[in-house]
C-alpha cells in the first residue's frame, strides 16, 4: 500500500470523525433558550460548540496516525534492509562494507521500481527478498496507522459530553501550533549558523585561518590539482574586491542619485508627480538581479571596456569592477532612497519651518538643517544598502570576472566572495575537498559581516529616531 | 568693574535689500536654489532614464526571439522513402510507427531537393516540425504539400540583424525569392531547454518556477501567517520573544546566496533529498520567504485597531476566536500583499538555486516537485552564459517573460491593497 493512499485514508477517517463528533455533540446540545445553564428539558448545555467537538475527535484520528507514518517513514527502510539480509541470498555478500551497501542499494532501487534492472547478480539474488520485506512493513505500518487512527477517534468520541471542555483543548493545540510556527525562524538561523560553523571548521582543519583571512593569494584551482592548501586559500583579493564594487563604486552611484532623488521627493515634487516617480523608484529594487547582471555583462561592460581603450588604458578587461559596480548601485538606489526619505521625512516639522521662517531658501534648509538632522538615518540607510551591496551574487557572476587581483583599477577584473561561493560549488567535485568546504568559509564571512553591518545600522536608525521621539 | 562699556562698536546700519550688493547675493542664492533642485530633478530622472534604457534594450533585443525565420519547403510525400501506411498513424502504436522513420535525413533530402543549395539553412530541428505535421494530419502521406521549415541558427540571425556574410547573401536570396519569412514562434512558449538556439524553448523553466512557487507558498504561507499572529497577538514579553523577533529581523536581512549554502548543507548533504528537484528550491526560497511574510503580516495585523479586539471579548469570544473570527480576516489583505511582494522576490532569486544543483541542462519539464528542474531566472542565466549569437535573443525573450510575469504579480498585490485597505 503506497503512502499517497493511507495518507489520503487517513485524511478521509479525519473528516468523518469530524462528521460524526460534530452529530453527536449537536444531538446531545438542548434547543437554545436564553442564558440559563440548564434549560428546560434539563439537560445540561454544551460547553464547547459542536465544531469543537468536531475538531477535538479530527485531531485525535489525524495527530497520532500521520505521526506515526512520519516516524515509521524514517525507520522502515532500516527494517527493511535488516529483514532481506536474513535471506539465504544475503550470505553471498562481500564483508567489505562499501561494495556491500552499493549491492544493497542497487536491489532496493529495483524492488521499489527506481531502477529498471540491477546489474550485479548479487543484487538480483536479492531483489526479492527486499520486495517481499518492504510489503511486509509497509502494510504491517499502514495497518499500524489505521488502528492509530480508529483508537484515537474511538477515545475521543467516548469523550464527548455537554460538560467536556473541548474547546479548550483544541485551543491549546492551535497555541503550540503558533508557537511551533514561530520557532521555525529560530531554527533557520541555527541552521544557518550551525551548518556555516560546522563546513568552517572543517575547512579551517585543512586550512590556518590566519592564512584565510590574511592571505593574499587566492587560487583554489592549485589547491585542487594537488599542490597543497598553503598559499591557495588567501581572501584578501575577495574581500577587497568585494568591498570595491559593492561599497565602493557601487555606493559613489547610490548614495548621490538615492539621497538626491530622496531630497526631489520629499521636497519639490508636487504629490501627483510623487505618486508617480517613488513606485517608478520601486520598480528598480523588483527587477530580479540576474536581469541586472544581464544587462551589465551584455551592454554596461563592452561600452566600458570600448570607452576605456579609446581613453588609452590598455588593460582594459571586458569583466571589470566597474560595469558590476555601476548597475549594482542602480539597484541599490531605491534602498538609500526610501532610508533617506524615511529620515527626512521624520525630522520635526517645526525645525523646517524653523529655518524657512528665518528667511533661508529651501535648499539652505535642506543643507543646513534637514541633512545635518536626517544624517544619523542616512547613514544607517548607506550601511545596510552597503551590506545588501556585498551580498548580491548574480550582477558580480556575470559582469565582474573571476581573476582574484589586488587592483585599484576599476576598469580590470576583479572577483568577489559571492562569486566564488557560486564559483567553488557549481562543478563536480567531491564534497569534502578544501575547495567545496572554502565556499562554506566564505559564506560565513559574509554571514558576519552582513550581520554586523545590519545590527549596526539598525541601533544607529534606532537611536536617532529616539532622539526626535 | 561695573562701568558701562563704551559702545566702540559702530551702530549697525539697516540692511539696505534694495542695495545692489544685496540684490547680487540674493540672486546668487535663488540660482543656487535653482540649481540644487535641477540636480534633484536630474538624479531622479536618470534613475528613470537607467531603468527605460533597461526595459528598452531588453525589449528591443528580446521582440526577436519571440518569431523565427521559416523557409517554405515543398515536400513530395509519396515520392518520399517513407513505407508507412497512414492508416497506422491514427490507432495505437503511432508514435512507434513515427520513430521507425529517419526524419532527419528526409528532412534534409526534401530541403536539398527544393531549395537546393540553399538547403543547408534549414535547422537541425526542423524535422521535428515534419514529424509532427505528419502526426497531426496522416493524410499529408499522400500529397505533395509546402511546410514551413524553421531556419537554422545562422539565417535567423542573418534575417534579424547582421549574419556572417554567406548567411546574409542566402537570406537574400531566399527572401527575394518569397521562401524566407517571419513567423510567431509559438515553439519558444511550449519546449525546453536545448543546445541549438532554435529549438529553446521556456515552456520547462516557467513549469519549474510554478512547481517551486507552489512549493514555497505552501511551506512559507501558513508558517509566516502563524508566527506573525503568536507574536503579535500572543506572545509574552520575554527572551524567547526576543530571540524570535531579532532571528525574524536578521534573516529578512541574510543574503540570498546563504540560504543557497544552508539548503545544500542540510537539505542535500543531511536530508539526502533529490537535488536539482523542485522541492528543495522551493524549501529554500521558503525559509527566504517566510521572514518577509512574518514581518508584511506582523504589520497587517497591527493595523487592526484594538476596539474590535476588545468587542469580541466582551461578548464571550476566547483569545483564539477573537484572532480567528475577527483579527485574521481583517488583516488578510493586508498579509496577502506582503506575501506577494515576498512571491514575486522568491521569484526572480536566482543564487540560493544554483548552490543547490538546478543549473543542470534540462530538456524536459519536470513532471513533479522531486524530478530535476531549472527556473526562469537560472535559465536566463544559463542562455546567457551561451556562446552563440542565437542565444542573445532568445536570454532577452526570456527576461521579458520573467519581468511581465512580476510586472502581473506586482499589479495584483497593488490592486489588492487598493481594494481593501481600510482605514481605520
Amino acid at each position: 500500500m503506497n503512502g499517497v493512499a493511507i495518507v489520503t485514508l487517513i485524511l478521509g477517517l479525519g473528516l468523518v470523525a469530524w462528521l460524526s463528533a460534530r452529530a453527536k455533540a449537536v444531538r446531545l446540545a438542548p434547543a437554545p433558550s436564553g442564558g440559563a445553564s440548564r434549560n428546560r428539558s434539563g439537560r445540561p448545555l454544551l460547553h464547547s460548540l459542536p465544531v469543537y467537538h468536531g475538531w477535538y475527535a479530527a485531531l485525535w484520528v489525524l495527530a497520532p496516525a500521520l505521526l506515526f507514518l512520519v516516524i515509521w517513514a524514517n525507520v522502515m527502510p532500516g527494517l527493511v534492509t535488516e529483514r532481506a539480509l536474513q535471506d539465504s541470498a544475503a550470505a553471498a555478500l562481500p564483508i567489505d562494507a562499501m561494495s556491500r551497501s552499493a549491492i544493497l542499494t542497487e536491489a532496493r532501487n529495483v524492488a521499489l521500481g527506481n531502477a529498471q534492472a540491477a546489474f550485479d547478480p548479487r543484487a538480483n539474488a536479492l531483489i526479492e527478498p527486499y520486495r517481499s520485506a518492504h510489503r511486509f512493513y509497509s502494510l504491517g505500518g499502514a495497518l499500524a496507522a489505521l488502528m492509530l487512527a480508529f483508537a484515537g477517534g474511538a477515545f475521543a468520541f467516548t469523550r464527548i459530553r455537554p460538560d467536556f471542555r473541548a474547546r479548550t483543548k483544541v485551543e491549546r493545540v492551535v497555541m503550540s501550533a503558533l508557537l511551533v510556527a514561530s520557532l521555525i525562524a529560530i531554527v533557520t538561523t541555527v541552521g544557518i549558523v550551525g551548518s556555516l560553523l560546522w563546513e568552517s571548521l572543517r575547512f579551517f582543519a585543512m586550512v590556518n585561518p590566519f592564512d584565510f583571512l590574511f592571505g593574499l593569494k587566492w587560487s583554489p584551482q592549485s589547491a585542487a590539482m594537488g599542490y597543497g592548501n598553503e598559499d591557495a586559500f588567501g581572501a584578501v583579493p575577495l574581500f577587497w574586491g568585494t568591498i570595491f564594487i559593492g561599497a565602493i563604486i557601487a555606493m559613489f552611484v547610490a548614495i548621490p542619485l538615492g539621497l538626491m532623488s530622496a531630497i526631489y521627493l520629499t521636497q519639490y515634487a508636487r504629490p501627483a508627480a510623487r505618486a508617480w516617480l517613488k513606485p517608478m523608484l520601486e520598480v528598480l529594487a523588483g527587477v530580479p538581479t540576474v536581469v541586472y547582471g544581464y544587462f551589465a555583462a551584455l551592454t554596461i561592460a563592452p561600452n566600458l571596456r570600448d570607452f576605456a581603450a579609446w581613453v588609452g588604458i590598455s588593460n582594459a578587461s571586458s569583466e571589470s569592477a566597474l560595469a558590476a559596480g555601476l548597475v549594482m548601485g542602480v539597484m541599490i538606489i531605491p534602498f538609500v532612497s526610501s532610508m533617506a526619505d524615511d529620515s527626512i521625512n521624520s525630522v520635526p516639522q517645526s525645525m523646517r519651518d524653523g529655518s524657512l521662517a528665518m528667511g533661508a531658501t529651501t535648499s539652505e534648509t535642506i543643507k543646513q538643517v534637514l541633512i545635518p538632522a536626517a544624517l544619523p538615518g542616512v547613514v544607517g540607510g548607506v550601511l545596510l544598502a552597503v551590506s545588501r551591496a556585498i551580498g548580491e551574487t548574480m550582477i558580480v557572476v556575470m559582469a565582474a570576472g573571476l581573476a582574484a587581483n589586488l587592483t585599484l583599477n576599476p576598469f580590470a577584473s576583479v572577483t568577489t566572495v559571492t562569486t566564488q561561493i557560486v564559483q567553488l560549488l557549481t562543478g563536480d567535485q567531491e564534497f569534502e575537498s578544501a575547495k567545496t568546504l572554502a565556499a562554506f568559509a566564505l559564506g560565513l564571512v559574509l554571514f558576519v559581516v552582513t550581520l554586523l553591518l545590519n545590527i549596526v545600522a539598525l541601533h544607529v536608525v534606532k537611536r536617532y529616531r529616539e532622539a526626535y521621539e | 568693574m561695573n562701568a558701562p562699556i563704551p559702545s566702540t562698536e559702530r551702530r549697525r546700519a539697516p540692511t539696505d535689500w534694495k542695495g545692489a550688493d544685496m540684490q547680487k547675493r540674493i540672486a546668487a542664492r535663488y540660482s543656487s536654489e535653482r540649481r540644487f533642485r535641477m540636480i534633484g530633478l536630474t538624479a531622479i530622472l536618470m534613475s528613470a532614464g537607467f531603468l527605460a534604457f533597461l526595459l528598452i534594450s531588453m525589449l528591443h533585443e528580446g521582440a526577436s526571439g519571440f518569431t523565427r525565420t521559416e523557409l517554405a519547403v515543398r515536400v513530395d510525400f509519396p515520392k518520399a522513402p517513407i513505407v508507412i501506411d497512414p492508416a497506422t498513424l491514427r490507432g495505437e502504436g503511432a508514435d512507434a510507427v513515427l520513430a521507425s522513420v529517419n526524419w532527419q535525413a528526409l528532412t534534409d533530402q526534401a530541403a536539398t531537393g527544393a531549395l537546393g543549395q540553399d538547403g543547408v539553412w534549414i535547422a537541425p530541428g526542423a524535422w521535428l516540425v515534419m514529424r509532427d505535421a505528419v502526426k497531426a494530419d496522416p493524410s499529408l502521406l499522400q500529397k505533395s504539400v509546402t511546410l514551413s521549415l524553421p531556419a537554422s541558427d545562422d539565417l535567423d540571425i542573418a534575417a534579424k540583424s547582421d549574419g556572417s556574410p554567406e548567411a546574409e547573401a542566402a537570406y537574400a536570396r531566399l527572401d527575394k525569392a518569397g521562401i524566407a519569412t517571419r513567423a510567431v514562434n509559438w515553439d519558444f512558449l511550449t519546449s525546453s531547454d536545448a543546445t541549438d538556439p532554435t529549438q529553446v524553448g521556456i515552456w520547462g523553466a516557467f513549469k519549474g518556477s510554478l512547481l517551486t512557487m507552489a512549493v514555497t507558498l505552501l511551506l512559507s504561507f501558513p508558517v509566516g501567517v502563524l508566527a506573525a499572529l503568536y507574536l503579535e497577538e500572543y506572545a509574552p514579553r520575554n527572551r524567547w520573544t526576543d530571540m524570535i523577533e531579532v532571528s525574524i529581523n536578521n534573516l529578512a536581512a541574510v543574503p540570498s546566496i546563504i540560504f543557497g549554502l544552508l539548503g545544500l548543507a542540510v537539505f542535500l548533504n543531511v536530508m539526502h533529498l533529490p537535488r536539482s528537484a523542485a522541492l528543495v528550491g522551493g524549501m529554500t526560497l521558503a525559509l527566504m520567504t517566510m521572514p518577509v511574510i512574518v514581518i508584511a503580516g506582523r504589520n497587517a495585523i497591527k493595523a487592526v485597531p484594538p476596539s474590535i479586539r476588545d468587542a469580541a471579548l466582551g461578548i464571550g469570544a476566547s483569545p483564539i476566536q477573537v484572532v480567528f473570527h475577527h483579527v485574521l480576516p481583517l488583516a488578510l489583505p493586508g498579509i496577502m500583499t506582503g506575501t506577494i511582494i515576498g512571491m514575486a522576490r522568491a521569484l526572480g532569486e536566482t543564487a540560493p538555486l544554483l548552490m543547490i544543483g538546478m543549473r543542470a541542462f534540462i530538456a524536459s519539464p519536470p513532471g513533479g516537485i522531486t524530478d530535476p528542474a531549472t527556473v526562469l531566472p537560472v535559465q536566463i542565466f544559463l542562455w546567457s552564459d551561451e556562446v552563440s549569437k542565437g542565444f542573445v535573443e532568445k536570454t532577452s525573450a526570456a527576461i521579458i517573460v520573467l519581468l511581465l510575469f512580476l510586472l502581473s504579480m506586482n499589479s495584483i498585490a497593488i490592486y489588492l491593497r487598493n481594494k481593501f485597505e481600510r482605514r481605520w
